[in-house]
């Protein structure tokens, strides 16, 4: 070696030791993100890492006494990938909190291996019913249709619908919509005329339509997302259908609107989110989110997300200076009244978030908040 | 080396490989991780074993094995959360739970040849999905089940992913070498010609509907005991483990490794798993390398890692299969011993 490598070498190590003392006097902690990045369900992926981004930015530019590190980890929402990306977590000590997954069923399967080893886990988005009852180690940031169930069947029984029929997606979350509704519905006098699954992806729903016609109910109540739901609200108006559509929160998204455009105008929906809120802490995110993205407003998905990342940045400064995950667990139970653009986030004894709902219609191109 | 001993040190060696070195050289990481994947990989490998058998060998392609996989593994999970059997109970009734389904779905769709038997496997996969995904009474739907006994044995909890690396690694290795045992034996060759010439194999007096059935029933066995294996090491299963995409996954680490060669099998199951688990830094480019290395390799190996002849080749020299009559000289062996 010449003496100019040498030099070289040295200033090297120089910078490696600075760079380790500025980490000295900054510590780290590390959280693990798992999410679709990659595959069929990407889109969401990516709205939660960017959302995770924003979040993260903030918290560490705020002058906290210690930084923050999320590892995010691409999960393509195949189980199998769920699992190992489970094992990475728990096996990496420094790790003491763990975010997602993002469906249910990759959430479910992870939650074995959080379960078995103690890690704290809290999904953006997993409302299947056994989710949070896995373990004292699963929280989620979504309100289940145990809550916005028995809240949309008493909104539409008040608006004087009395016969309703119900269509939801084949999936664990789209079995709870039906349910949860219609058990309300039932106590409250009204009737659920027809009901009945799809399988997600469908390309017709005239089939469905047209049975759902035939029945002659007041109001459609549906459970899909925002590209069945722009399919279905488009074909019902070709099929010159012209009854009220309900939806739940998981259709909240301008996507919706944009693919179905026109077709639906005066949609009602439920929504732990609007961009439109005038709160602070809602305003603040929703710049944040078109200048980092450069889209449109953020959808109901990256508010949980965004929620999820504060909560558990929140909780880890609660375990700070020596958080460990029991001590994570502990202050992620402990978590009251936070408040987040998806309304104050409270866990309950079981894990559960209660959130406060807001009802909204589509006009204009809007989704708008309504009273009733 | 006597031609004796040389099927014993192979034997021997796999078996010090798979239970000794690996799981040495796991353990020294002391990561959960590894296990998880080497896990994986093994019920993978299985996988691909049993489709080799009846798409490698018996020259059927197979769209749908997934759903045999599925059958399987709700059998073994399905078993466990209801009737409260343990692991020693469901994994042989997993089995023959998938292998009862393969041949109800085999006796209409013999008689089908090439394309018209791949795309009604193809429908049949997907009837099966969505049976999984629709009969909510019984498979729970798409809420999936929660597999609360793991892999308990005698007795002993082994979930843990250091212990259940030797529960699978046996079961994948005692399955393998029956696959072996079929696939490389005159039974094998039998198999074989229907792939070349059906008619022509019915002429010489083999019972090729027969054959048929019961490669595919002894394909879907082996595919219901890898589910059974992932509904107990995983703990939960939901229909979305056992769709379409996870059918071509399999007969691309079939096409990969080398049609009709059982150690193309197993080659192209490690790659596909391992791979993308390698990958994992590389981030989102990941899924276009591991497309990329697939492409290509089919490109320049059409044949496969492990084409069929020289896996043949292989298997005769060092398991011993080949025939070795009074007279002969070496190289010049024909059939199996």
């Amino acid at each position: 070696m010449n003496r100019r490598n040498l030099l070289i070498g040295a200033g090297l190590a120089a910078l490696a030791v600075s760079g380790g003392a500025a980490l000295a006097q900054q510590p780290v902690v590390k959280i693990g993100y798992q999410l679709p990045l990659t595959g069929n369900t990407a889109q969401y992926g990516q709205d939660f890492k960017n959302a995770a981004e924003i979040a993260l930015a903030k918290f560490n530019a705020s002058g906290r006494p210690f930084k923050v590190e999320i590892v995010f980890e691409d999960s393509r929402s195949d189980a199998k990938e769920g699992i190992a990306i489970a094992r990475k977590f728990v096996d990496d000590k420094e790790i003491v909190g763990v975010l997602g997954d993002f469906t249910s069923g990759v959430s479910m399967a992870s939650a074995q291996v959080y379960k078995s080893a103690g890690m704290p886990q809290l999904s953006q988005t997993a409302s299947h019913p056994d989710y949070a009852k896995i373990s004292e180690w699963q929280f989620r940031n979504i309100t289940t249709q145990a809550q916005e169930g028995p809240y949309n069947a008493d909104w539409m029984v008040d608006q004087g619908f009395k016969k309703i029929a119900v269509i939801a997606e084949q999936t664990d979350w789209g079995q709870t919509v039906v349910s949860n509704f219609a058990d309300e519905v039932k106590k409250k006098g009204g009737e659920v005329v027809f009901s009945e699954f799809f399988n997600r992806g469908l390309a017709d729903f005239r089939p469905i339509i047209t049975k759902i016609a035939r029945e002659k109910p007041d109001a459609i109540y549906t459970g899909f997302f925002y590209e069945d739901g722009a399919q279905f609200l488009k074909q019902m108006k070709q099929l010159g259908l012209t009854i009220p559509v309900y939806s739940t929160s998981a259709a909240y998204n301008q996507k919706l609107i944009e693919l179905a455009g026109a077709d639906a105008e005066g949609m009602h929906l439920t929504a732990t989110f609007l961009p439109s809120n005038p709160a602070p802490q809602v305003q603040e995110f929703v710049a944040a989110w078109k200048e980092k993205t450069g889209q449109a407003e953020p959808g109901q998905f990256p508010a949980q997300a965004y929620d999820a990342v504060n909560i558990m940045l929140a909780a880890l400064e609660k375990a700070w200076p020596e958080p460990t995950r029991e001590k994570v667990r502990d202050a992620l139970a402990a978590t009251k009244d936070f408040p987040g653009v998806t309304g104050d986030t409270t866990f309950d004894a079981h894990r559960e978030p209660a959130k406060k709902l807001t009802k909204a219609v589509v006009k204009g191109g809007q989704f708008v908040a309504v009273a009733d | 080396m006597s031609d004796r001993l040389r099927p014993l040190l192979v034997v021997a060696a796999v078996l010090v490989l798979v239970l000794g070195v690996v799981p040495a050289v796991l353990g020294a990481f002391d990561r959960s991780y590894l296990y998880q994947v080497a896990n994986l990989a093994l019920i993978f490998v299985l996988l691909a074993a049993s489709m080799h058998l009846v798409t490698g060998v018996a020259g059927l392609l197979q769209l749908g094995h997934a759903a045999f996989y599925g059958v399987g593994a709700y059998t073994a999970a399905l078993l466990t959360t209801e009737a409260g059997l343990s692991f020693g109970w469901t994994l042989p009734l997993a089995g023959l739970g998938a292998a009862f389904v393969a041949v109800l779905v085999a006796l209409p769709t013999m008689r089908l040849v090439s394309i018209y038997f791949a795309v009604a496997t193809l429908g049949i996969g997907q009837m099966l999905y969505l049976v999984m995904l629709n009969w909510v009474p019984v498979t729970k739907g798409p809420n999936g089940i929660l597999v609360t006994s793991g892999l308990t044995l005698f007795g002993y909890d082994l979930s843990r992913p250091a212990s259940a690396y030797f529960v699978v690694a046996v079961v994948t290795l005692a399955s393998l070498w029956v696959i072996h045992r079929l696939s490389h034996s005159y039974y094998g060759n039998a198999l074989r010609s229907l792939r070349e010439d059906d008619q022509c194999a019915d002429a010489m007096g083999l019972d090729t509907v027969r054959l048929k059935i019961e490669s595919f029933a002894v394909s879907g066995f082996f595919a219901g005991i890898a589910g059974a294996l992932w509904a107990h090491t995983a703990g939960y299963i939901s229909p979305a483990d056992f769709s379409f995409p996870q059918s071509i996954l399999i007969l691309a680490m079939v096409v990969v490794g080398g049609l009709g060669s059982l150690p193309g099998a197993v080659i192209g199951a490690l790659v596909l798993i391992l791979l993308p688990e390698v990958l994992r830094p590389v981030g989102d480019f990941r899924n276009i390398i591991v497309g990329g290395v697939l492409f290509f390799s089919i490109l320049l190996m059409p044949k496969g890692i492990i084409g069929e002849v020289s896996a043949l080749d292989l298997v005769r020299r060092q398991l011993g299969g080949a025939w070795r009559g009074e007279g002969t000289k070496a190289g010049s062996e024909v059939g199996w011993r």
